[in-house]
This record gives structure tokens, C-alpha cells and sequence, in this order.
């Protein structure tokens, strides 16, 4: 497939040429040849030696160039998400995108009392709910960590409530194979059984390997349940540019593009057409503060070769968007979130998640998730581009009006206006009026408006026999962890 | 006097060709080797603490700075008796058990060793017996532990638990940190101090282990 996003009407966006595409492949191929991965499974390297990787020792592997080909052969170009209701949800393939939250933030960015405190459960199940209301949040993370549940079921708690809470598919973290796996059972009564989900995928799991070089047992584990159960999975290696991948853009792509590729490699061994989503998480190091930072201009542009090379190799892509790294949800918050969702929309990256993160995503924010909801919305009409057909050209309309008339009269305007962005927490008010309706900033208007959501949309309830299915497995699962 | 400036000097641009020079020929002028660090090497390595925290430096720069200096006391070494050779302590440094989070880890041992800090890192998913051992075997003046998850802060609690059943909770400092790890979590577990950076980390050290 061509590198670069196509949107609407010939809007396209690239951030590499085919030419550049092709010359971090061949580097990511020298990486994998030359230098290899240590990879800490046992399963996964026998099922590499057999493929015809070459293995040093227990656990290095090196892998030639037609393996990487065999994999890219066989994993599928295109992955459906279905809501709870088995209804097809998100595409992800080609330019299309998407949006979600983050998972397990430490900190709650309280709304109302502006306090910055742990989640409690209620707390995650308001926000899911509020997800649920959000026309452009597409999926659901666990957005916070649970304070108030032991810490071993932390996983399996988030994804009882996840399921309860909002329609919408889920991309889901788990701590190992067996949280996963409790997870799936819970999806799978929700469903209607596990060969429904495995036809109609609600979730997506969410593996994040070490970079660099080397893949965690329980990584491997997680992408080889997610592949047994032909289950949807991203495998994003998380970096720090700078720390553990170079700290250049192009060094970066080289070799995150490796390691993503030697996760397809094994997956597509352990079951091949298994979908697998490309990606990789990029956070550069600040040099001065040495925190992992989010949505800087070199974190974006990673990003947009990121989902080119996706597009090079024709594979859905993972990515981010709607974070940043201020403290509160101020003019930083929103200018980093907005530039990343933008930049990520135009990339057209299949699946972003993190809307909602604050500080490098130990906190989140539920006004920051409204905003970019709204910025979602001002980006996916941007995608749309230029209608040039005759009737949006508006000739007609043109020669009605004629010179020094008023299109505000003409019904070319009142058929088409509503076509165009129409704002919902952006205020286009004069002075006066805005005063009169309180003298609101952003971020007070979204706390209102969440305030509304909180108190009034009800998400499409599991079924009570559900409920029970997902209390008994949580209760085995807690009674089997001691 | 002036060449343990310009030798400080180089430290501070992190020009390990010329550090190496300067210190090979101050060898070979019979230069005392431990003057060679304290008042060449390690001067130059302070001056590069406090430019990094007033932000004049950033941390690849300082990373420099740490290598000329090590390449200067590789040097230097073999001419000075163990017993002798400067050091601003001892420190055990791992990751706790379940957890894989290294990046901030390998920082702390980073900055900790440009101080002059003998560290020994043991690495990720660290059980409390194997801080234990590595105490016995190590006899550090500061044992540090990183948690990066919520799940594997509890280990900490384990390990300060294990080292007062092995009987060395009296002879070893314990400090903790990483993201979601605070001072009063440092308190209720029993650590004798928390930092919330690398920087901060390398002061607390120099504070216990004196
Ligand atoms: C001994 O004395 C001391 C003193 C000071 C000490 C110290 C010790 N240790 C640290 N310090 C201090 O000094 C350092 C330098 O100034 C500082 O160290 P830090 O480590 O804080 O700072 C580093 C320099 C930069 N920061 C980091 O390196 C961490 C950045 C974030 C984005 C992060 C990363 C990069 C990773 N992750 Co993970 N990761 C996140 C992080 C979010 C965040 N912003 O913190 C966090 C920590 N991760 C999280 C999660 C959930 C996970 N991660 C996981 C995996 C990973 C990667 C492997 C992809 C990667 C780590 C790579 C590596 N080699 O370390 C998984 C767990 C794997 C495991 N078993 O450990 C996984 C479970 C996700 C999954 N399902 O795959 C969240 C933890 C929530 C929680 N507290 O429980 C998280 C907050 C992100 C989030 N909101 O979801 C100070 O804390």
C-alpha cells in the first residue's frame, strides 16, 4: 500500500516518502539480522527456531528477512472492533481513526473539588460512563487505577466495570496470562460465548514489551493467549527516546519498527491471520527533568512515520493522542492534546488512546477529555476536506446571490450550513452574552457539562444473569490469588 | 594547581581523550593519584552537580562528564590501595520483584556513580532475599529500591521486613522510590528516606551515607 493517510476528498498527509519507508525497513531488517532480540519465553523461541530464526544460546534470537516477510504475509490488513451489543464499532484500516482513553492514571484530577486524589471504584465507573456519553470517544481504557480493591484484582475489577459502564469496545491491560484470561471469560458471557467474541471482538489487548532489544516473559505470554484466542492485540514496546531508544526521530522509528516487527513474527508463528495492531509508544526523555514526555513535536512526527509505516507494510496501526504533560488541565494541557490529536487524526493512526492523560499519564482529567472530545470533533471534520462536487462548488448558489447579495438568505446555506464543525463547549458568544452566561472559561463550561453527563446518561445495562456471570468469576479469581 | 583546574575543566566538557591525557601525564609526574581525583576529577564532577540542578547542564552532558571522570580513575586505580580510594559510599540499588520499570533506576545509578558512589545494580524483579543477599554480600552503606507499579510497591515493605529478619536492618541505610512511591509510603514502611529524582536520590545518599 502507499505510504501516507487519505481522507476526504483528496486530503492526504504523509510524514515519510515510500523511499524513507523503505530504508527504515531495510534498518529495522539489519537490526533483527545483525543484532537480534532477546526474547525471555521459552515457547516463543522454540516456535522461532522452527520457523527458521537462528538462536544463540537459550533466548537470543536473529531473524532473517523472510520470516519478517512470512509474518507480513500472513497478518490480516484490516481488524473490526464490535460494541457489547455485537454491532461493528471501529474499522481499523486505512486512514480511519480512532480515539479512546488512557489506563490506570494513579491520580484523580477531582472536577468539582479540584483535589488530586486517588480513584476510587465509583470514580472509574463515572468516567467510564462519561465515555460512553462522548460522541468522538470511540473506546474505553481503565483511565485510573483502583485505590479500594486489593491490588491483585486491579486488572479484573477495571474490566468489570469497563463492561458495565459503556457500550464501546475496550482495550485492556492485564497483568499476565491469567488476568487475561478471567478477563476474556467476563467479555465472553457479556457476548454471548467465546466463539462470539472471537467473530465479534469487544476488546483489544494492550501488550507493552521493554525496549531495548529483549521482550518480557509476560509479554510473550499476553500476545500468545491474545493470538490462541484470536483475540485483537497491539504489541507497543514503550521507549524513552534517549534512554532506551536513540534519542534521534529516524533512530527511534528504526528500531521500535524492530521490535514491533518481532512481535508479529511470534504471533503470527503461534496463529497465523491472528489480528495483530502495529504500534509503538515513544515517550522522548526530557533531558532536564528525565521524565518520560508526551506529545512533544518529536513524539508527533514518531508517530506520523509510525503509522506510515504501517501503511508501507498495509497492517492497522496503534498510536496516541489528546495527552500532554501539564499538572492541571490548563492552556499547556490543552495545546499539547489538541496539537497531538490533530497531528494524529491527519496521520490517520487507526487506534489513539490516551485522551484524558495529565502528567505523563500519572493523572488523567475528565475536562480534559471533554475538550478533546471536542477537538476530536473539530479534526474529524478537517479529515473530511473539500467537497468539490457541483453542488457544494455552489455555481448555482453563486449566480443567485450575484454581486453585493447575501448567501445568509439563500437556501444553499440553509441546506448545507450544517455540514460545517458546529461548536458544543467552544463559546462563539460576543463579550456581552458570554458575561451573561457567567464569564465561563473552558474548563468551567466542561465541568458543567460534566456535571449534566454524570447525573443523566445511563449506558445500556448488562443483563442481571450477566452481572452475576462477572461477580462469580471475579470471586473465583480472588478466592484462587489468596 | 592550574592543571587540576584544566583537568577539572575537561571533566566538565566531557573530553575523555583529554582527561585521559591529563591524567596519564600527571601519572607520570608522580602526581599524587588520590589528589588526582579529589582535587582533578571529583572537582570537576561537582561543579557538573551543581550546573545540573540550576539547569546549565542537561543529563546526557553530565553522563559525559561521569565517563571522563571514570576514565581518569581507571587510570589512577591500580595505583591506590582499595582501602584508600576515595569513595562518597556504597550503594545496593535493584528494581523490586514484578516489576520491569528501569529507565529511572538506571538514572539513580547513573547519577549516583558520577558522584563517586561504588554502586552495585542488581537489575529488574528483585526479591526481597536477593536484596538480602546482596546486602551480606556487599556490606552497602545505602540499599535502594524502585517500583514503578502500585502492585510492587508492596515488595518494598517485604524487603525492609526481610532485612530486620536477617538482622541487618541496623547496619544498612534503605531508600525507596519511582513514581507512585511517597514520603509518608517511604514512613509507614519503614525506610530511612524517599526521593523523587535522581538528583534528589544522589543528596539523600550523601546525606546517609556519611
Ligand atoms: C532507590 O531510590 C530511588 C530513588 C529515586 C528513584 C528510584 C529509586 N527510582 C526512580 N526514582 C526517581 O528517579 C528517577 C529519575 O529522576 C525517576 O524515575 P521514574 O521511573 O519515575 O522516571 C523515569 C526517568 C521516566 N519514567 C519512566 O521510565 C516510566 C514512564 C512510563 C510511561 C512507563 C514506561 C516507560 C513503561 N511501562 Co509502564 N510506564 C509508566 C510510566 C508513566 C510515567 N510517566 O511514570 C507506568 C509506570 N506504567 C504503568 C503500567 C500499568 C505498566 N507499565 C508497563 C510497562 C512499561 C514499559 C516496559 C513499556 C516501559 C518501561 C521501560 C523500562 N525499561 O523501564 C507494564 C508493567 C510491566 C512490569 N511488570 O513492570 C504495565 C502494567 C502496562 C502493561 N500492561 O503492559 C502505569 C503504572 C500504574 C501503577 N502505578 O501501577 C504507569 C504510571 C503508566 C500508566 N498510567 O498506565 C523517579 O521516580
Amino acid at each position: 500500500m502507499a505510504v501516507g493517510s487519505n481522507h476526504g476528498n483528496g486530503l492526504f498527509f504523509r510524514t515519510l516518502t515510500e523511499v524513507q519507508a523503505q530504508h527504515i525497513h531495510a534498518a529495522s531488517s539489519r537490526i533483527l539480522e545483525e543484532t537480534g532480540m532477546v526474547i525471555h519465553h521459552l515457547e516463543a523461541v522454540e516456535l522461532l527456531r522452527q520457523a527458521g530464526a537462528y538462536v544463540e544460546g537459550e533466548n537470543h534470537v536473529y531473524f532473517p528477512a523472510w520470516l519478517l516477510e512470512q509474518a507480513l504475509r500472513t497478518a490480516p490488513s484490516r481488524v473490526t472492533m464490535y460494541d457489547r451489543m455485537g454491532r461493528p464499532a471501529m474499522y481499523l484500516e486505512g486512514s480511519n481513526t480512532y480515539f479512546g482513553t488512557g489506563s490506570d492514571t494513579l491520580n484523580f484530577l477531582d472536577p468539582f473539588s479540584g483535589e488530586r486524589r486517588s480513584w476510587r471504584t465509583e470514580d472509574v465507573a463515572a468516567a467510564t460512563r462519561v465515555c460512553d456519553a462522548l460522541p468522538n470517544i470511540d473506546f474505553v481504557m481503565s483511565m485510573g487505577l483502583l485505590s479500594d480493591v486489593e491490588k491483585r484484582m486491579i486488572n479484573r475489577e477495571q474490566y468489570a466495570i469497563m463492561i458495565q459502564n459503556t457500550t464501546k469496545p475496550q482495550v485492556v491491560i492485564s497483568e499476565d496470562g491469567d488476568t487475561l484470561r478471567d478477563i476474556i471469560e467476563m467479555a465472553a458471557v457479556a457476548v454471548g460465548g467465546k466463539e462470539r467474541l472471537r467473530q465479534k471482538p469487544l476488546l483489544m489487548s494492550y501488550t507493552e514489551p521493554t525496549s531495548p532489544l529483549q521482550h518480557p516473559a509476560e509479554s510473550i505470554d499476553k500476545l500468545l493467549v491474545a493470538a490462541e484466542y484470536g483475540m485483537p492485540t497491539n504489541f507497543a514496546c514503550g521507549g524513552m527516546a534517549g534512554a532506551s531508544v536513540p534519542t534521534t526521530v529516524g533512530g527511534a522509528l528504526v528500531q521500535a519498527n524492530a521490535e514491533a516487527l518481532s512481535g508479529l513474527v511470534i504471533h503470527q508463528l503461534k496463529r497465523p491471520g491472528a489480528p495483530f495492531i502495529y504500534g509503538y509508544g515513544n515517550s522522548p526523555m526530557d533531558m532536564r527533568t528525565m521524565q518520560a514526555v508526551y506529545g512533544t513535536p518529536e513524539a508527533i512526527l514518531f508517530q506520523g512515520g509510525l503509522v506510515d509505516l504501517a501503511h508501507f507494510y498495509n497492517l492497522p496501526c496503534w498510536g496516541y493522542a489528546g495527552c500532554c504533560n501539564a499538572k492541571v488541565c490548563d492552556e499547556q494541557a490543552v495545546m499539547e492534546s489538541t496539537m497531538f490529536t490533530l497531528m494524529g487524526a491527519l496521520q490517520g493512526c487507526n487506534i489513539m488512546h490516551d485522551v484524558f492523560y495529565m502528567e505523563f499519564g500519572l493523572t488523567g482529567s475528565l475536562e480534559l477529555l471533554l475538550i478533546s472530545n471536542e477537538a476530536i470533533g473539530r479534526a474529524r471534520r478537517i479529515q473530511r476536506g473539500i467537497d468539490t462536487d457541483p453542488a457544494h462548488l455552489a455555481v448555482e448558489a453563486i449566480q443567485r446571490v450575484g454581486p453585493g447579495g447575501n448567501f445568509l438568505g439563500d437556501e444553499h446555506t440553509a441546506q448545507y450550513f450544517r455540514e460545517n464543525w458546529q461548536p458544543d463547549l467552544s463559546d462563539f458568544n460576543n463579550y456581552e452574552n458570554w458575561t451573561l452566561n457567567g464569564s465561563q472559561t473552558m474548563a468551567e463550561r466542561a465541568r458543567e457539562k460534566l456535571k449534566y453527563l454524570m447525573e443523566h446518561h445511563h449506558p445500556e445495562p448488562v443483563p442481571a444473569e450477566v452481572k452475576e456471570q462477572i461477580e462469580r468469576i471475579l470471586k473465583a479469581a480472588s478466592a484462587r490469588l489468596g | 594547581m592550574n592543571s587540576f583546574g584544566n583537568m577539572a575543566e575537561a571533566v566538565i566538557a566531557g573530553d575523555f581523550e583529554t582527561v585521559k591525557k591529563m591524567t596519564q601525564t600527571m601519572i607520570d609526574e608522580q602526581v599524587d593519584p588520590i589528589a588526582i581525583i579529589n582535587q582533578g576529577l571529583m572537582a570537576g564532577m561537582n561543579v557538573v552537580g551543581v550546573r545540573f540542578k540550576a539547569g546549565d547542564m542537561f543529563v546526557p552532558e553530565v553522563m559525559m562528564s561521569a565517563r571522563a571522570m571514570s576514565t581518569g580513575i581507571e587510570l589512577v586505580k591500580p595505583l591506590i590501595a582499595d582501602t584508600n580510594m576515595p569513595s562518597a559510599g556504597k550503594v545496593v540499588i535493584g528494581t523490586v520483584k514484578g516489576d520491569l520499570h528501569d529507565i529511572g533506576k538506571k538514572l539513580v545509578v547513573m547519577m549516583l556513580e558520577s558522584a563517586g558512589f561504588q554502586v552495585v545494580d542488581l537489575g529488574v524483579d528483585q526479591a526481597p532475599a536477593d536484596f538480602v543477599k546482596a546486602v551480606q554480600e556487599h556490606n552497602p552503606h545505602v540499599v535502594g529500591m524502585s517500583a514503578l507499579l502500585t502492585t510492587t510497591m508492596l515488595k518494598m515493605k517485604d524487603t525492609v521486613d526481610a532485612l530486620k529478619e536477617a538482622g541487618l536492618r541496623d547496619k544498612v541505610k534503605v531508600i525507596v522510590g519511582g513514581a507512585p512511591v511517597n514520603r509518608s509510603f517511604a514512613e509507614q514502611i519503614g525506610a530511612d528516606g524517599f526521593a523523587s529524582d535522581a538528583a534528589t536520590a544522589t543528596d539523600l545518599c550523601k546525606t546517609l551515607a556519611q
